[in-house]
């Protein structure tokens, strides 16, 4: 492990011991607010990790999220769920897998697209499934854990998930990555296997967002697969990732964070125009910050 | 007409409409990888402004067609001015102009849909036009359904033409072979850029008044338009003018006999098994060139 | 400005500051409530709910305001847009029961917000009066502060079910989407029928967002049943009706459920409606109160009521209004009093059991001309009904 690696873990794991504190500081409002922008900060640091350095845009990530909250929906029964969040992360790795194995060759348009109805074919394959076998669709959780769990189950994802990050970039695997993106041709000749490569990291991408997915489904009570197959979940983690800057590190963290905080307040402060405000704010900023929120962090940060 | 042709023509048209939907997006995205995400709402836009004319002003929806082509043609000029001329200049590539023209997508997606919440409201609006049904050998099929299928058929060709055949085209797809060589034999992409993103968001509108007459309309009815349209051209082939149509027909025949033969239940497995497995076989559609 | 005039600010800003604790006690009444404004659920939101928000307390400001235990105060409303997200429904209300500790809160729109915000509820003890969730999921939650306005599922299939074997109807097709409305309605439609031995020749489910059914249709003409009941939301429910009338399928008694109750139903279908049914409570012509009650909403906000959940939005402002000029603002009091009593609304009186409304009827609506007539139960009709259903104009 390189010194900057460490201190870069190192600070994460501080910021999180730090914030594990909040349920006991912050109002029941404020706390679910933490909760919000730590659950975009997971999502968009595990997108990041793969989209952000092999430039592969996959937009799947409303189905892996979907995929963990149905876990939590049809394992809580029967099993704890400090269990089914890492099952709900572990399934929807083994499907990123799966699927990736099939679609990872296609590039560009084609990728994001498919990804894209990759969501909407999980939502109607569960709704067919369930309406077929089970009569029913959706599940009600009579006896969701408490605010409290739920919020320090998600920083401990989000922590990991960032810890992650991190290691990965600074890591053979994370270069193979890199490499993907600046030029798969090449690193496949310099004895990347860039199929392996491409699928690994695909599952582990998956793997954060599944386990979020399973670890937030608690919060409805009841889940079905309209709302948990959200689509606007996986577009808005894109746009924060972009908006960050997603081969940085800490890009997508800030902007996350600033992104749920600034749109909750718009939200609350201007209750018909703030869609409008947001729309106009992004374009701005798109148009004359294009390197991404994380272009401003230069030096160890950026490189980390 | 027979039982299985009058399925046929079921599934062709409502296919007709999702190729109506998609042709607006396949000139900005198949041609300048403007992932133009807010492409349903202006659609929306052109739906409400029809329905507006004809509600309120009494004019008739099918007149006011060229009226709403205009008025989308010059705010797509203005959109790309404003939001996607500086992107297409500062991005190194077309994988960073795809990306951040999704981005201002989003933008424009919330903007656009909440300036028609506050102007319009979000009740669901429409009217009734052309609704009555048309004979066509033994088998009755709404005139404006029909009409749609027509447009986006005549359109579809037409477009086909004009790339393929005039000077015009070949600069187009000049531009999308190799906007710096196109450039390089004298082709202005300055010209050509915003006037074909103007002509998507024109085609956007005018399939939006088509389909105000079909369904009903509200401000948040873009989002799954946007969703078929990518499905569509993606299928086609990006920037392919008959791919497009093709893509659109294809769906709308597998919809149709896969309602038939199995259950509407699963339709949406079927159209989605459909576009994954012509990914698999052909990964750049089924018009790749 | 002159000092003269600084001084006077000054002074009446002293003289405000000194009596406010004598204005204190009349304090308006604070109401929290998330709702949708934007996002897919704000049609029904904005169509069904918000605007009787809004109207309610305008009306009651222009008297003086809400009366608590018989003293009037000021109603002021904090309304949220929810974006059609259930965690944002969550978290609003979260900030609305606890930072911003409102007096009483109203429910959300659409029966998956209230799932999410039902627990709530009960932790900070508000009680909830929902006029649109409906099914009996939500009542197995065994909420106490859960209060559900519209009639279940089974209430408003057996109400059908009678209406069509007073007319010897034999035979039904249906057709149902694909979430938890649709299978609850349909499976209680199937037990309904089966009582009354109308025989289901054809049942089949469809996705939400499904652009094209004529192929079902077709299929279900040729088994030409008595009936058709389609247990739709609102843009398939205008789609089937164009589509079964461009095949010219005119069984004896059509049926939609969400959405034949809305006025842009009958404006972007135009008259050749005439004769389809769907679930409806109520119309301008069920009582003087509900004229009333239409009268004051289309000046108020320039459009109409539906002629469903509308009426079941104001009825469950009217419950709480009665409740807290009974026992003011005490929570639990409230709640027990709900709970206990029946109550005079706009739709008859109302009782509640364990959470469900159990004292209005299921009911069939009909259009007829620009009116979407009551035809069944007999006590409630405002109109007899067609049948069998004319020709598609």
């Amino acid at each position: 492990m390189t010194a900057n690696l460490r201190y870069t873990i190192t600070a994460v794991l501080a910021a999180g011991v730090a914030l594990a504190f909040m349920p006991w500081l912050l109002s029941d409002f404020l706390l679910s607010l933490a909760l919000s922008c730590l659950m975009y900060v997971a999502l968009a640091s595990s997108w990041s990790m793969f989209s952000g350095a092999t430039n592969y845009l996959s937009l799947a990530t409303s189905a892996f999220f979907g995929i963990g909250a149905y876990v939590t929906a049809w394992g809580l029964e029967t099993l704890p769920y400090a269990l089914a969040v890492p099952l709900g992360g572990v399934i929807a790795g083994a499907f990123a897998a799966l699927v990736g194995a099939a679609v990872l060759h296609l590039r560009g348009a084609y990728f994001a697209v498919l990804t894209f109805g990759l969501g909407e074919l999980v939502r109607h394959s569960i709704t067919y499934f369930e309406k077929t076998y089970a009569r029913t669709v959706g599940r009600v959780l009579s006896d969701p854990p408490e605010a409290v769990t739920v919020y320090l189950t998600v920083l401990l994802i989000t922590v990991a998930t960032v810890a992650t990050c991190a290691a990965v970039r600074a890591s053979r695997f994370g270069l193979a990555l890199a490499g993907v993106g600046a030029d798969e041709e090449r690193a496949q000749t310099l004895g990347v296997n860039t199929r392996r490569v491409k699928i690994a990291g695909f599952a582990l991408s998956a793997f954060f967002a599944g386990a979020l997915g399973a670890a937030m489904a608690v919060r409805w009570t009841y889940i079905e697969p309209m709302s948990v197959f959200n689509p606007f979940i996986g577009f808005q983690t894109v746009l924060i990732a972009m908006i960050g800057g997603a081969q940085t590190l800490l890009g997508p963290v800030v902007s996350a964070v600033v992104f749920s905080l600034f749109s909750e307040l718009l939200r609350l402060q201007f209750p018909y125009a703030y869609l409008m405000l947001l729309g106009l704010l992004l374009i701005v900023l798109v148009l004359y910050l294009p390197g991404g929120i994380g272009s401003l962090f230069r030096g160890r940060w950026a490189r980390a | 007409m027979g039982f299985w042709l009058e399925l046929a023509a079921t599934g062709l048209i409502t296919g007709g409409i999702y190729a109506l939907v998609a042709m607006g997006l396949n000139l900005q995205y198949g041609l300048m990888r403007i992932m133009n995400i807010s492409h349903g709402e202006f659609l929306m836009l052109g739906a409400y402004l029809t329905w507006l004319a004809h509600t309120v002003f009494d004019i008739n929806p099918v007149a006011f067609l060229p009226v709403v082509a205009i008025v989308l043609f010059f705010g797509g000029l203005a959109v790309y001015r404003l939001c996607f001329r500086r992107i297409a200049r500062t991005s190194p590539s077309v994988d960073v102009i795809e990306a951040r023209s999704l981005l201002v997508g989003f933008g424009l997606m919330y903007l656009v849909q909440n300036a028609a919440l506050l102007a319009w409201g979000a009740d669901m609006r429409g009217y009734s036009y052309l609704a009555d049904a048309v004979e066509i050998g033994g088998a009755r099929f709404a005139a404006n359904r029909l009409l749609a299928f027509g447009f986006a058929i005549a359109a579809s060709l037409a477009l086909l033409a004009l790339l393929r055949w005039t000077i015009f085209g070949k600069a187009v797809r000049a531009m999308m072979q190799s906007p710096t060589g196109a450039q390089l034999v004298g082709i202005d992409t300055a010209v050509l850029h915003p006037v074909v993103f103007g002509a998507g968001l024109a085609l956007a509108g005018m399939a939006g008044g088509l389909l105000s007459m079909v369904y009903e309309i509200t401000p948040s009815m873009g989002e799954p338009y946007t969703v078929t349209a990518l499905i569509v051209i993606t299928l086609g082939g990006l920037g392919s003018a008959a791919g497009c149509l093709a893509g659109g027909l294809l769906l709308g025949l597998v919809e149709a006999f896969g309602m038939h033969f199995t259950n509407p239940s699963l339709k949406t497995l079927l159209s989605y098994g459909v576009f994954i497995g012509v990914l698999l076989a052909r990964p750049k559609g089924l018009f790749a060139r | 400005m002159h000092w003269n005039t600084g001084i006077k600010v000054i002074a009446a800003a002293l003289c405000a500051a000194l009596l406010a604790p004598a204005f204190a006690q009349d304090a308006p009444v604070r109401i929290g409530y998330a709702i949708a404004r934007t996002g897919p659920w704000a049609v029904g939101a904005q169509m069904t709910q918000e605007p009787n928000y809004i109207m309610w307390a305008d009306q009651l400001n222009a008297t003086g305001g809400l009366s608590v235990k018989g003293k009037k105060r000021k109603i002021e409303l904090v309304g949220f847009d929810d974006r059609s997200d259930a965690e944002t429904v969550v978290r609003t209300y979260e900030k609305l029961m606890t930072s911003d500790k409102v007096d009483l809160i109203l429910p959300p729109w659409s029966t998956g917000a209230t799932f999410a915000m039902m627990p709530l509820a009960q932790k900070h003890g508000y009680p909830l009066l929902a006029p649109t969730a409906t099914g009996r999921k939500l009542l197995g939650m065994k909420n106490p502060y859960f209060f559900s306005l519209l009639q279940q599922p089974d209430r408003m299939m057996d109400a059908l079910a009678e209406f069509l074997k007073a007319r010897s109807v034999s035979t039904a097709a249906m057709i149902y989407v694909d979430d938890l409305f649709g299978l609850e309605q349909s499976a209680a439609l199937v037990v309904s029928f089966k009582e009354k031995g109308i025989k289901i020749v054809e049942s089949k489910s469809y996705p939400l967002g499904i652009k094209d059914l004529r192929p079902v249709l077709t299929d279900i003409k040729a088994k030409n049943p008595d009936a058709f009941i389609a247990l739709s939301y609102p843009p398939d429910t205008f789609l089937v009706t164009a589509q079964a009338r461009e095949i010219a399928f005119n069984p004896k008694a059509f049926y939609v459920a969400v959405g034949a109750a809305f006025p842009i139903y009958r404006d972007k279908m135009g008259p050749t409606i005439e004769g389809v049914m769907g679930l409806g409570t109520w119309n301008p012509k069920t009582s003087a109160a509900t004229k009333a009650y239409f009268d004051a909403h289309v000046a108020k906000h320039k459009k109409e009521p539906d002629r469903w959940a509308s009426a079941h939005a104001w009825a469950g402002l009217e419950i709480m209004q009665q409740a807290v000029e009974k026992v003011g603002l005490d929570r639990k009091a409230l709640r027990d009093y709900i709970a206990g009593n029946e109550f005079t609304t706009i739709i008859g009186k109302i009782r509640f059991k364990n959470g469900e409304n159990i004292s209005t009827p299921g009911v069939v609506s009909q259009w007829q001309g620009r009116e979407f007539e009551v035809v069944w139960p007999p006590d409630r009709a405002t109109s007899s009904a067609l049948h069998p259903k004319p020709n598609w104009k």
